[in-house]
């Protein structure tokens, strides 16, 4: 046994060397690529970074994300002529570890920019890494409107953020549904509290009694709190992550006979999923299969991915940005580098997008004139576009 | 007066629920005073069997056996295969292990348990599997009192639960099996040389305790509809706090800390918010413990020298 | 009626002491020269070998490359310090504690909360040399406080209290206060270390920072095994009943553990969130706690050098698995061959099965491409002369889910059957176990580097205690029973 302890940490500590010697020599080769396996010739070939939740609890949300970011690669690449691949980084919706991906990509020269992180706590994380760096990344759902007050230079979003979804939403309910009382549970995530703050004050400035709950992700037992609905309360705000604990909870409400009606947010948008009647739900990314110019994105995504919500679009949306960032470096007889690519996608100003608006970004990373979508589940579970134009 | 039943109503059903797997997790505490972490990743992988039972007869809208037969097909193979598991874990993980230092089991458990988690995550993917009970036992078949509801799944959910806690209860006082399992349980080594066969009963028990799980897994699956690889940490968690609040080893004993922690939950939601349910309830864990280690119905352990 | 044989002769024995085990150990040296080089290594005393292991460390960032690198260093430098902290714990003290990432936490946000703009109009902004005491201190008391229960309890209950002191921490500093504690929006903006007017600025600074403190640590753990308090921590884990009665305050002996430990893991939380500059709840959740174990539990619950070993192969595996490229190809059919190697002797028997193994595959896929197109049309996960190497060797069908879920099914099973067979059936059934790992990670676990990560953390704590429970470089340990 001795032998084998030897001969383990020898083997172990030859494989730190080698692989630490493979590293500085050249940097890891991207494992999805939408090439081909010829090698590089004088087009455009560059690198991009994507980092989302692939595994744990949200993973389902990190792997459309994915998928679409790949998409998109797939479209730009045959479009422009480019040879771009992604570089797939692991967060699982952690901070901590969004760090060492971030490290990963970082220290990844081939890198020019990066889609994600999802969470606005990874972008908070990662930061300040990424600035350092100079390196460009446009995430397609952290709402948090902390996340643009210059604090990050080189960040961007093609979404709106909260401190305007929430008080568009709350003005919504405040002024059509017109609740006497009101439920809003937070699923104790950071996107859900954020929200929870932004809507609350205007429903007490409204005179609606409001009951504050909170639940953990993990629960998938609402009953309890269901039966605390009283008649009064006409409404029950959901802005959480996981559509199929919505669907639970909006079961629960009709198994013990209460007419609530639910308001949800962006996670809770999954046809397959959540599909309670008469509800609706508020997204910060449309519902691409309304939208006639998205027909063919739309048709692929179901063929090659089966179904998909809100937060694929967005981050198609963001690297596709990157992607006409990239490509216009290399039509000005460029080769991309972190800094131009940088410079080319604040300068990024398409008139029409994935999203359905156009895309610019202000001078702090948001998007100018982000918009929200309103969806109203009918009776039988189809999404309807409500009203489009909440937010400007 | 009816949110008060309400929320009792619903107390009594997750307490019914946790208390089957506090059951099973208190009887193999029992036998072989290892505490088994393992165990709620069990009930995940019944709830995952009866999800795929009933794909596997036509999905939730378009059976092709009637409900009741779906419905007993599906308890008996997550009792089944959970139990098989069970065995299989005792066998190949938890037997060599019986003489080493007692952490070693314990590890050996939390590593299972890990593995099992992310083993499911790995094999049946990240997505929530939704059973959509509503679709073949509608609401409209329960019982409404005043305007307190209870649906056919909670009824049916309280009576099974029942049943099996009286089932066990007899088998471990009136069956020569259980005879054999309290024996083991007090002094394995004396029940050894008077010729039970240890091996067996352990095996047995481990059997029970696993099934037990497992038809606690896709009741869990009927009631809540969701299904994914960490519902087993957080059953897990509710099995030893009721377990250890009714007394470890204690079959009553888990019974009533399961009751209790469901009741608990549920009024605490109800009247003071749900933010702070998990806390409390660990506080009261954690009360318990000091005030009264043994538990609400445990025996104080003598320690032999 | 039957009794069964006793279990063969495989770890701890009962009846079995410490003489016999050094005797065992003795017979496992190797021959000749080599063993006489182990011989002398094992003579060296410990100062000796940790100044060469801290120069070691030092001069990593000179040898190589790239922030990745280094945070990984910081990474495994931060597991290392954790886990020389939790084995004052379990490993000396005998206590299982599963909460110990609590203090991990409690150590991190103490620091956020001292060293940054969280409280009060500007916050509170203690240099290092101020607030990392403090929080070092107030962890040790709070573990003394945990600890205090456990006067009453046995070990086992004390494992659960411990797990929920553990969650109700993560609960906490979720949902309580969230103007103070951040709430899941956590900590930012945390103040980098800066003590007696210097302060650290890069990663690198922070690289060194690490290497030293693991290394004072180390020291004073070896000062502590060595004294009163480590023998009678090792009085106390053996026997708790004849520790008291050789009038070794038990009681008092388990909470200084923990105090000690807390702190520890209190002193690597600070570094941590100044790394980090922020903290978040679920930074401290469950999966560190299981990486910690692992970390010990491979390198050797109880020995010092065994805790920094084991997270130090632990996190290079671990980080290894999640690099992109075929890094994590190499890794994985190298520790493969890498145990058969070792487990597989004479060599005859060796070279049987390696070359069973890859005539398995070849004929498989032949009868696979045979019986249909489809079955072989995929391409495996690995690229380069590795994807080339094995595309024709393993089957990968057009749609891989399918044969690679059923097919990890069955290798588990082979795997326990391996496990339990008796000799020229262990051989046997080695060489479709080979293949079927091979198919099972080109198939699906490449492609999920992050689960397969966590699936072989659990492993490694399943195979470690069953095979080898002293881990790495622990010693081996007799269990009388109760």
């Amino acid at each position: 046994m001795r032998r084998s302890v030897i001969i383990a940490v020898a083997a172990v500590g030859t494989l730190v060397a080698a692989g630490c010697a493979s590293s500085s020599s050249s940097s890891s080769s991207s494992s999805t690529s939408s090439s081909s396996s010829g090698a590089a010739t004088a087009a455009c070939v560059a690198s991009t970074g994507m980092e989302g939740p692939l595994t744990g609890p949200v993973a389902v949300l990190g792997q459309e994300q994915l998928h679409f970011a790949e998409l998109a690669v797939a479209m730009d690449n045959t479009a422009n002529g480019t040879q771009i691949s992604i570089v797939q980084g692991d967060t699982q919706l952690n901070p901590a570890l969004a760090t060492t991906v971030t490290q990963q990509l970082t220290s990844n020269a081939k890198i020019v920019a990066v889609a994600g992180p999802a969470g606005s706590q990874e972008v908070e994380a990662v930061g300040p890494l990424m600035a350092r760096a100079g390196l460009a990344f446009i995430s397609g759902s952290a709402t948090n409107a902390t996340l643009t007050t210059g604090k990050y230079p080189t960040f961007f979003r093609v979404v709106s953020k909260d401190s305007v979804q929430g008080p568009e939403d709350a003005n919504f309910i405040v002024a059509n549904l017109k609740p006497k009382a009101l439920m809003i549970v937070d699923d104790q995530e950071a996107y859900s509290t954020g929200l929870v703050t932004a809507m609350t004050p205007i429903f007490t400035a409204a005179g609606i009694k409001v009951d504050h709950e909170s639940v953990s992700q993990k629960v998938t037992d609402f009953s309890s709190l269901v039966a605390k609905v009283t008649a009064n309360t006409s409404v029950v705000v959901l802005p959480w992550q996981v559509a199929a604990n919505a669907q639970q909870f909006g079961r629960d409400l009709a198994q013990q006979h209460k007419n609530a009606v639910i308001f949800g947010t962006d996670g809770l948008f999954s046809p397959g999923t959540f599909s309670i009647g008469g509800s609706y739900v508020s997204s910060f990314g449309p519902d691409i299969t309304g939208i006639a110019a998205d027909a063919a994105i739309a048709a692929a995504a179901q063929s090659k991915y089966g179904t998909f919500g809100t937060f694929g679009p967005p981050v198609f949306a963001a690297q596709h940005v990157i992607d006409e960032a990239i490509s216009s470096v290399c039509k000005a007889g460029q080769t991309p580098s972190r800094a131009n690519v940088l410079a080319a996608i604040k300068q990024t100003n398409e008139p029409t997008s994935i999203l359905g608006q156009p895309i610019q970004f202000d001078s702090n990373g948001d998007l100018v004139n982000g918009k929200f979508f309103l969806f109203k589940i009918s009776s039988a579970g189809k999404y309807q576009l409500n009203a489009t134009q909440l937010a400007g | 007066m009816t949110f008060f039943f309400q929320e009792l109503v619903n107390g009594i059903t997750t307490g019914a629920l946790y208390a089957l797997v506090a059951l099973g997790f208190s009887m193999v505490y029992g036998v072989l005073k290892l505490l088994n972490f393992a165990h709620g990743d069990l009930y995940m992988v019944g709830a995952y069997i009866g999800f795929f039972v009933i794909r596997w007869f036509g999905g939730p809208t378009a059976l092709t056996i009637p409900v009741w037969l779906l419905l007993v097909i599906m308890f008996v193979l997550a009792g089944g295969l959970v139990g098989g598991m069970g065995v299989a874990i005792e066998r190949f993980a938890y037997r060599p292990l019986r003489n080493a230092p007692r952490i070693a089991p314990l590890i050996t458990a939390i590593g299972i348990s890990f593995f099992l988690e992310n083993s499911a995550l790995l094999l049946f993917g990240a997505q929530y599997r939704i059973y959509n009970t509503p679709d073949f036992i509608s609401f409209s078949s329960g019982i409404r009192i005043g305007s307190v509801t209870i649906d056919a799944v909670q009824i049916m959910v309280l009576l099974l639960g029942l049943a099996l806690m009286v089932g066990l209860r007899l088998l471990v006082s009136r069956t020569r099996l259980g005879k054999q399992m309290r024996a083991v349980a007090v002094d394995r080594e004396a029940a050894e040389m008077l010729g039970i066969n240890v091996n067996f009963t352990i095996a047995a028990t481990f059997f029970i305790g696993s099934a037990l799980a497992g038809v606690a897994g896709v009741m869990a699956g009927l009631l809540f509809n969701q299904v994914y690889s960490l519902i087993g940490f957080t059953a897990g968690l509710k099995a030893f706090t009721a377990s250890v609040i009714g007394g470890i080893g204690s079959i009553p004993g888990a019974m009533l800390g399961g009751l209790l922690i469901g009741i608990a939950e549920s009024f605490i939601t109800g009247y003071i918010s749900s933010t702070y349910t998990n806390l409390i309830v660990f506080g009261l864990l954690i009360v318990v413990m000091l005030l009264r280690p043994s538990g609400l119905l445990g025996q104080a352990q003598l320690q032999k020298v | 009626m039957s009794l069964d044989a006793p279990p063969p002769a495989a770890g701890p024995q009962v009846g079995a002491d410490e003489w016999v085990a050094r005797q065992a150990h003795r017979r496992e040296y190797l021959p000749s020269f080599l063993g006489q080089a182990q011989r002398r290594f094992e003579r060296i005393g410990f100062w000796p070998k940790l100044a060469v292991a801290g120069l070691a460390g030092a001069a990593l960032p000179a040898v190589q490359l790239g922030g990745f690198q280094l945070q990984v260093g910081i990474d495994t430098l931060d597991i290392m310090l954790l886990a020389l902290g939790l084995n004052i714990v379990v490993g000396w003290a005998g206590v299982l504690d599963l909460g110990y990432v609590a203090f991990y936490g409690i150590g991190a946000y103490g620091f956020a909360l001292l060293s940054s703009g969280q409280i009060g109009s500007h916050g509170i902004h203690l240099p290092a040399e101020l607030s990392v005491p403090i929080v070092m201190i107030g962890t040790a008391i709070l573990g003394l406080m945990v600890g205090w229960p456990s006067r009453r309890l046995i070990g086992d209950y004390l494992a659960i209290v411990t797990l929920f002191f553990g969650e109700a921490f993560v609960e906490f500093t979720n949902n309580v206060a969230p103007s103070v504690f951040g709430g899941p929006n956590g900590i930012v903006g945390i103040d980098t270390i800066r003590a007696f007017g210097l302060s650290v600025t890069s990663n690198t600074g922070y690289y060194y920072l690490l290497v030293i403190l693991v290394v004072v640590v180390m020291a004073v753990l070896r000062l502590l095994d060595t004294s009163r308090t480590g023998r009678a921590w090792r009085a106390v884990r053996e026997d708790p009943l004849a520790a008291a009665s050789m009038t070794i305050p038990v009681n008092r002996v388990k909470l200084m553990a923990f105090a000690f430990g807390a702190a520890v893991a209190a002193l690597a939380g600070t570094i941590f969130a100044a790394q980090q500059i922020s903290v978040f709840p679920t930074d401290f959740d469950t999966p560190i706690l299981i990486l910690v174990y692992a970390a010990l539990v491979l390198g050797g619950v109880g020995s010092i050098a065994g805790a920094a070993t084991g997270a130090l192969v632990l996190m290079v595996i671990y980080d290894g698995l999640l690099r992109n490229g075929n890094y994590a190809g190499y890794l994985f059919y190298g520790l493969i061959l890498l145990t058969v190697l070792v487990k597989v002797r004479p060599w005859r028997r060796l070279a049987t099965v390696l070359a069973g193994t890859v005539a398995l595959g070849f004929a498989a896929h032949a009868i696979a491409r045979a019986i249909s197109a489809r079955a072989v049309a995929g391409s495996p996960q690995s690229t380069g002369w590795l994807g080339a190497t094995v595309r024709h060797w393993v089957i990968i069908p057009a749609n891989p889910q399918g044969l690679g879920d059923w097919g990890y099914v069955v290798l588990v099973c082979l795997l326990i059957a391996l496990v339990q067979a008796k000799q020229p059936w262990r051989t046997i059934l080695l060489v479709p176990a080979l293949y079927l790992a091979a198919v099972v990670w080109e198939t699906i676990l490449a492609a999920q580097p992050a689960i397969a990560r966590q699936i072989m953390l659990g492993a490694i704590l399943i195979v470690t205690m069953n095979a080898r429970p002293q881990g790495l470089l622990g010693t081996r340990r007799v269990e009388v029973p109760q």
